[in-house]
């Protein structure tokens, strides 16, 4: 048959049209559509049942207990006068040296982790309504993720921010608080508006937490963490109220043992909140101590300060500086090396008990309190660290002198928690004190930590540059 | 009884027209040397129909024409054509030998464009053609090397001098930083997966993907630059489209093609390295200098200063050699008006001067095609290549860059001695390896490193023209790839009960890539003034790569985990049948898989042959881009102008040739990572507290994209003083807009980083190319020069700082208003002459003693300002001499090694330059004092990038000197051949720098794509180019 050469044109042309009218059809999106490969999953087959969303709750513990794991702690101590400057690693002497630059790796490491945990809580917030979740329940797991992405925050301001009362108003520069996951370009909150944030969120928390928990967030440990963070802004009052509600609720004991980083076959009384390692399933969570070691054949790359040792070597009955510090004179320079870690793991104790008497002790003296109840909570301190009463405050002690104690027990007492340079920015920013680190002022440059550099954008500024 | 039938109606057809057949002409055509030059034609003008064309030996036998006076037309492409009047009587016989000369204007030739074929001449794009002859007249392992100063606006930065390095290519600068911003390679119409990074970096390389290709099996390749070539290529031609036809056969009978290069490798130049002596001399200076006293302690503790006083090892001669190269490639050819067939293998041995390092490749090649009738045909394109690659570590990792780096001068190679602790314990034995450092001998003779890769790309095309000018097309390819990378590392360990046995790992790779398209061509002649070409298409593409490892199984049999490697194996897979019988790689993991879709059409219109325009049109929808943008569209639009066929114009006497045109359009670039805008979860059992955990891995981007980059193109095409000389000249402007970055985000985030199209970016670029034919006659005089002026700018990246973009080594950044790969440094001023500290300049470019990285400023950039090359040829009878300048203008070398080569004395050796230091004050030094504590050159930090580490990056090579002699005819033939042809050829003989370091031309190893957008001219440690000296051996029979 005979077909006219346009008719055949036409019909290749519709040939063509067809297929492509199929491939069209037949859904181009679905033929590009390409699963996921190998372990990933997306969002939507991740988060299918009320078990992810508390699977997903768990990777935030997960997060929050690397942050402890000793990394967090040892740059404030790093800051602080109760180490010497560390052997062989360049990005921790910045720290030391009061003087961190942008490309820090070591810093970038540690100032990414608490952001990871507060996306991931509030990616929980943003899609919780999605489960079928009972009221408790999601008001719970809400209380929850609020405990953690402001704890994680706190750790963050604490060290890149100068001080609560570094200016008038507290309008100098914080951090971003981070209540969301959109990933948007704003700049650093004043650290008034990070404090407002953090304890907003942990009073939020409060009520539909559990009680007390050793691993989790609970009630405990939100008021232990308010009165930290009251104690720290100066709002002495505050901090007494909230340290109460643990110290008074008695579940909470000091005990006879100096050592609070035990692995988890040894009950720490005083324990608030801890992170936890678990041996049974390999996974050990204070690594970032083992650089205090010295029972290692590696020599450590921390060592305490002289002036730490020389502090308290004067009271030989002081169990804590016989069990945790031991000078070593066999160099040329004498050395005070720690045995405070000398384990292969343990649960991170990071609230306890100690440290809410020392600060209630301090807090009431400074506000004009009960000083009987400071007095005591020295005290009792005093007392476990020398076995006995004989280093006791007399019950006639002067709030002068009970602040005293409480600050000299505080950093042996802390030692390696990260503790002793809040104090010293606290002293000077609140109470007016000239505190010094190394001979440079408490509220030079380096004595907060630059950020990353991945930080720096049109709206975001770095922190100054120079050191102290 | 069909030919019968066809025998009987020629026999009388011919005795009706014996008249008209009586009288012949024969003789052959040739060029000006008397190579005979197959296929060319020869018409009667005047007596439609009438013509022939020659056999593969240049003759013809024209007959069937009108006797009397008649004009012959010779043509035949690339060359002259050429009209002779001949008076032959009705019956005569005549002889007539033709030689042409070679026309440089080319424009009849025909172009390979997306999805179909051009005449240059109506061609509206611009697309540089490269035949064979350019692409082989030099020894490359990958044919694109061979590119290099061929093309005005291709950059071709050939890869270290590792045989398998891959080269950069970029067209008309660089237009991405995150996504890739290579080429796209299209095989015989098959679109190559290209993958750079399929083994990473490792070993300091990473492999050339494209070396599989046998440069001999080429026929031709295309470089497609603007819009209107490129858009039909759509979200994959932004940067540019490079096409490669491999050769076919011809017409004719069997020919056979044999050629040979053999040839040596030498770099282009040694580091000058310190030895012992030199090394603790300074070592003892620096010692001082910080106040020591006493013994100076050496780096690591790693022997005591009188150990190293009494050994030496030349470190660089230990790790080079002179490699050797050996090329054979033999094809036969043949064609019919049926069928015709190229059959080609070749064998290739590529030694480089690095010890250890020999890429070997095996390959064949079947193309053909068969007519079944004027209707249908097929055809055929099938390649399989294996290639065994040795491997040594190198740059970062060892071999040579260790011997210029950490393989400090004392360390010996082996012990000579025993070595006996206080306590009486051997520590070593004559013989035993030096340990206690790097020994990148020891590293190598341990290091049993070999990649196996088998690929097959094969095609096959069914054409059917159903009636006249109407055509279809349907194609359909797979791109198979497989690879086994097999390493063996032999236990060193003196006291282990498995010394002598190793661990062999094997890591199994395959990449499958199909493709198939459909498209109808039809040309349309609306009237003898109008003319139009329409065509249609659609296609579609699936890639995905696979590797494979073992299943580990607990004792009852339950799988427990994966792996690569096997401990305690006394050999490696490739080389012990009973490891491969024992372990299976049962265990697959699908890497990536991306598709594209595509719909696409092209509409030429020509009108009186002299007025063209084009019109292009592409969709396409991949699975790389985020579900709320899927398909792109991509158009483009052209015009063209001959103004020398303008009757005005006709009469002047310079201008034969003169074209115009222009183009514009929007192109895409696909060149994205898979599955990045998906937010990813992943699980782990027992995490945390012994319960699983379930967390994000990266941040979604639902809207990532292509790149679009609007490409206006602006040429003028001129053939001057009848084609003595020809060129084009073209401007260009290339606005690209959702640039993508892969993005270092800011850590409040969350998440580490991810792919964002926020970037802007502007190349801009004036192209000039000439070809003037100096001398004709006997003794001919050649010259072809292009030079490509490319201005490159980063117009916004969304608010990002420069350091967010993160391109693996980061030695380079992006910086708005600044090109891409800028060089972001902190400014070195002098050397103090009071102190010997070096004086940096703070931002504000006061001086200082203290280096901080806040302080840096955009000091150079890696791009250059112009890329070009100038070739000379001169033949003289059966010599040709011919050689090619490469030249890059501008652009800076960052030497990033220098850093700890020159800066902070440690356990690095030096080079000599430090021996410009500062050693006491008033001295005036290039290099600050030496010192063991980098406090003394004012930073905390022990490796400082500063702009002393930076150099003019402006070079030229004499990239290839050839030197050829040809047989004629008769020499040829009294040996019983057709053809042959000798050549001798050095490459990298010359290079005119200012650049202090190896090589100034760098292509090192890249941690990923943007690395290699943004730092090409850094090197670091990164071995220098290869020089080779040559034979090449060429014969037809």
């Amino acid at each position: 048959m005979l077909i006219s050469k346009p008719v055949i044109m036409k019909k290749s042309f519709s040939a063509i049209a067809l297929i492509g009218g199929l491939l069209l059809s037949t859904g181009c999106e679905k033929i590009l559509e390409t699963p996921l490969q190998g372990a990933d999953l997306s969002e939507a087959d991740a988060l299918q049942s009320k078990q992810d969303v508390l699977d997903l709750l768990q990777s935030c513990y997960d997060v929050t207990a690397n942050v402890y794991n000793g990394r967090i702690q040892y740059l404030g101590e790093l800051l602080s006068d109760n180490l010497t400057e560390p052997t062989i690693n360049e990005d921790l002497t910045e720290v030391y040296n009061h003087n961190t630059l942008f490309f820090n790796g070591t810093i970038g490491g540690i100032y990414g982790d608490p952001y990871i945990t507060a996306f991931r809580s509030n990616r929980i917030l943003e899609v919780i309504d999605d489960f079928d979740f009972s009221v408790v329940e999601k008001a719970e797991i809400s209380a929850q993720v609020k405990f953690l992405r402001a704890i994680s925050q706190w750790e963050i301001l604490k060290l890149f921010a100068q001080p609560f009362g570094f200016t008038a108003n507290n309008s100098h520069d914080g951090i971003i608080y981070r209540t969301a996951t959109i990933a948007e370009v704003v700049p650093r909150d004043p650290v008034g508006a990070n404090y407002a944030d953090i304890i907003s969120d942990l009073e939020a928390a409060l009520p539909d937490l559990q009680v007390s928990s050793d691993f989790y967030a609970s009630q405990d440990a939100a008021n232990a963490f308010l009165a930290k963070i009251y104690f720290q802004a100066g709002n002495y009052a505050k901090a007494v109220e909230h340290a109460d509600a643990v110290i008074n609720s008695g579940r909470y004991s000091l005990g006879t043992s100096v050592d609070r980083f035990e692995n988890d076959t040894v009950d720490v009384t005083e324990a608030i909140f801890s992170n936890t390692s678990r041996p049974d399933f390999g996974d050990f969570r204070s690594g970032g101590f083992g650089n205090y070691r010295s029972d290692v054949p590696n020599p450590p790359l921390f060592k305490a300060s002289m002036d730490f040792y020389n502090t308290y070597s004067a009271d030989t009955s002081d169990l804590r500086l016989k069990s945790f510090f031991e000078l070593d004179e066999s160099g040329d320079v004498p050395v005070v090396l720690i045995k405070k870690f000398n384990q292969e793991w343990f649960n991170v104790t990071i609230l306890h008990l100690t440290d809410l008497k020392l600060l209630r002790a301090e807090a009431l003296a400074e506000s004009g309190g009960d000083l009987s109840v400071a007095i005591q909570d020295v005290n009792d301190v005093r007392e476990r660290a020398y076995g006995g009463t004989q280093n006791n405050l007399s019950t006639s002690a002067a709030a002068n002198e009970i602040i005293e104690a409480a600050r000299y027990e505080r950093r042996i007492e802390m030692f390696g928690e990260g503790d002793r340079i809040q104090q010293i920015k606290r002293r000077g920013a609140i109470e007016g004190e000239a505190m010094q680190v190394r001979g440079n002022d408490w509220d030079c440059n380096g004595m907060i930590i630059q950020f990353p550099i991945s930080e720096k954008t049109d709206k975001f500024q770095l922190n100054p540059t120079g050191g102290c | 009884m069909k030919r019968t039938l066809q025998s009987l109606f020629a026999l009388l057809f011919s005795l009706a027209a014996w008249n008209l057949e009586a009288q012949v002409v024969q003789g052959s055509i040739t060029d000006k040397s008397g190579e005979p030059l197959p296929g060319a034609s020869v018409v009667v003008l005047g007596q439609s129909g009438i013509g022939t064309s020659t056999d593969f030996d240049g003759n013809y036998t024209l007959s069937g024409f009108q006797a009397g006076k008649v004009t012959l037309e010779f043509s035949f492409i690339g060359y002259q054509t050429k009209k002779m009047e001949v008076q032959i009587a009705a019956g005569a016989k005549q002889i007539l030998n033709v030689a042409l000369d070679e026309s440089s204007s080319q424009l009849d030739e025909i172009v390979v464009v997306g999805y179909g074929v051009q005449r240059r001449r109506e061609m509206t794009g611009n697309v540089v053609k490269l035949n064979a002859k350019e692409l082989n007249d030099m020894p490359a392992p990958s044919f694109e090397t061979a590119m290099q100063g061929k093309a005005a606006g291709v950059q071709i930065v050939t890869g270290s001098g590792l045989a398998g390095s891959p080269s950069v290519v970029r067209v008309r600068g660089i237009a991405s930083i995150g996504a890739g911003g290579d080429p796209l390679y299209i095989v015989d119409g098959v679109q190559l997966n290209q993958d750079y990074f399929a083994r990473g970096n490792s070993g300091g390389m990473n492999q050339n993907p494209l070396a599989f290709l046998n440069p001999d099996d080429i026929e031709s390749v295309e470089i497609l630059k603007d819009a209107s070539a490129t858009a039909i290529y759509g979200s994959r031609g932004a940067n540019g489209v490079i096409l490669i036809t491999t050769k076919r056969g011809s017409k004719g009978g069997l020919q056979f093609n044999f050629a040979t290069t053999q040839g040596i490798s030498q770099p282009t130049r040694l580091p000058d390295m310190l030895n012992a002596d030199q090394y603790l001399q300074l070592y003892r200076e620096a010692w001082i200098n910080d106040g020591n006293t006493g013994t100076p302690v050496l780096p690591n503790n790693v022997m005591s200063w009188d150990d190293a006083q009494r050994q030496e090892t030349d470190w660089v001669d230990e790790v080079t050699r002179t490699g050797y190269k050996a090329f054979y490639d033999f094809g036969v050819s043949k064609g019919t008006d049926k069928y015709n067939f190229y059959a080609g293998i070749s064998y290739d041995q590529n030694q480089s001067y690095i010890v250890g390092d020999e890429y070997n490749r095996m390959s064949g090649r079947f193309n053909g095609d068969y007519r079944f009738n004027d209707k249908l045909s097929l055809s055929a394109s099938t390649s399989l290549t294996q290639s065994i690659y040795n491997r040594v570590d190198n740059a970062w990792a060892g071999g040579l860059g260790a011997a210029m780096s950490t393989a400090l001068p004392f360390y010996p190679i082996k012990w000579d001695r025993y070595r006996i602790t206080d306590a009486g314990d051997t520590l070593s034995r004559p013989g035993d390896w030096f340990t206690g450092g790097t020994n990148p001998v020891m590293q190598r003779e341990n290091k049993d490193w070999r990649i196996t890769d088998l690929r097959a790309v094969n095609n096959l095309k069914l054409t059917y023209s159903p009636f006249k000018n109407f055509t279809v097309l349907a194609s359909g390819s797979m791109d198979y790839f497989q690879s086994m990378e097999d390493i063996y590392e032999v236990n060193l360990n003196q006291n282990d009960a498995v010394l002598g046995r190793g661990r062999a790992q094997r890591y199994p790779l395959r990449s499958y890539n199909y493709n198939g398209f459909l498209t109808g061509n039809y040309d349309w002649k609306m009237n003898d003034n109008s003319k139009f070409s329409f065509m249609a298409g659609t296609e579609y593409q699936t890639n995905y790569t696979r590797s494979y490892q073992i299943t580990t199984r607990d004792s009852l049999g339950n799988a427990n985990g994966v792996r690569n490697d096997v401990l305690d194996a006394p050999g490696a897979f490739y080389a012990h049948s009973d490891l491969r019988d024992n372990y299976e790689f049962d265990s697959v993991n699908t890497s990536f898989i991306s598709r594209f879709l595509s719909f696409f059409g092209r509409v030429n219109y020509n009108y009186k042959g002299k007025y063209l325009a084009q019109v292009v049109l592409r969709s396409d929808g991949s699975s790389r881009f985020g579900p709320n943008n899927r398909f792109g569209y991509f158009p483009s639009a052209s015009v063209g102008w001959i103004i020398s066929d303008e009757d005005w114009m006709r009469e002047n006497r310079f201008f034969n040739y003169l074209k115009l045109k222009s183009s514009i359009g929007w192109i895409g670039n696909a060149n994205l990572t898979n599955i990045e805008f998906e937010a990813r979860y992943r699980r782990d059992a027992a995490a945390y507290d012994g319960r699983d955990i379930l967390y994000p891995l990266n941040a979604a981007n639902r809207d990532l994209r292509w790149e679009t980059t609007q490409v206006f193109d602006f040429g003028l095409e001129y053939g001057l003083f009848e084609d003595r000389i020809t060129g084009e000249i073209a401007y260009y402007r290339k606005n690209t807009s959702d640039v993508l970055l892969n993005v270092t985000l800011p850590r409040v985030t969350g998440f580490g980083s991810y792919y964002d199209n926020v970037g802007g970016l502007l190349n801009e670029g004036v192209e000039f190319q000439i070809k003037s034919r100096n001398l004709v006659g006997d003794f001919r005089w050649t010259t072809d020069f292009n030079i490509a002026y490319n201005y490159n700018e980063i117009l916004s990246l969304g608010g990002y700082s420069p350091d967010a973009v993160a391109g693996g080594t980061n030695d380079t950044r992006t910086v708005v208003g600044a090109p891409v790969g800028t060089n972001f440094l902190v400014r070195f001023s002098h050397v103090d002459p009071a102190t010997g500290r070096p004086v940096y300049l703070d931002i504000d470019g006061n001086p200082t003693f203290s280096w901080d990285p806040a302080d840096r400023v955009p000091v150079g950039s890696v791009l250059p300002d112009a890329v070009g090359g100038i070739t000379n040829t001169f033949s003289y009878k059966q010599w040709d001499l011919s050689f090619l300048l490469v030249f890059t203008i501008g652009g800076d070398i960052y030497d990033s090694s220098s850093k700890r080569q020159l800066g902070r004395m440690d356990d690095w050796n030096k080079t000599a330059h430090i021996f410009d230091r500062w050693r006491a004050p008033g001295d005036e030094a290039l290099y600050p004092l030496l010192t063991l504590d980098e406090r003394n050159h004012g930073s905390t930090t022990p490796w400082i990038n500063t702009d002393l580490w930076l150099h003019d990056g402006s070079y030229m090579r004499l990239r290839n000197l050839t030197l050829s002699y040809r047989l004629n005819r008769n020499q040829a033939k009294s040996l019983g051949l057709k053809g042959a042809q000798i050549s001798f050829i050095g490459t990298n003989l010359l290079t005119f720098t200012r650049y202090p370091g190896l090589d100034p031309e760098i292509a090192r190893d890249f941690e990923n794509a943007t690395d290699r957008n943004m730092s090409v001219n850094i090197t670091y440690l990164t071995p220098p180019q290869e020089r080779t000296y040559s034979v090449r051996l060429n014969v037809n029979f």
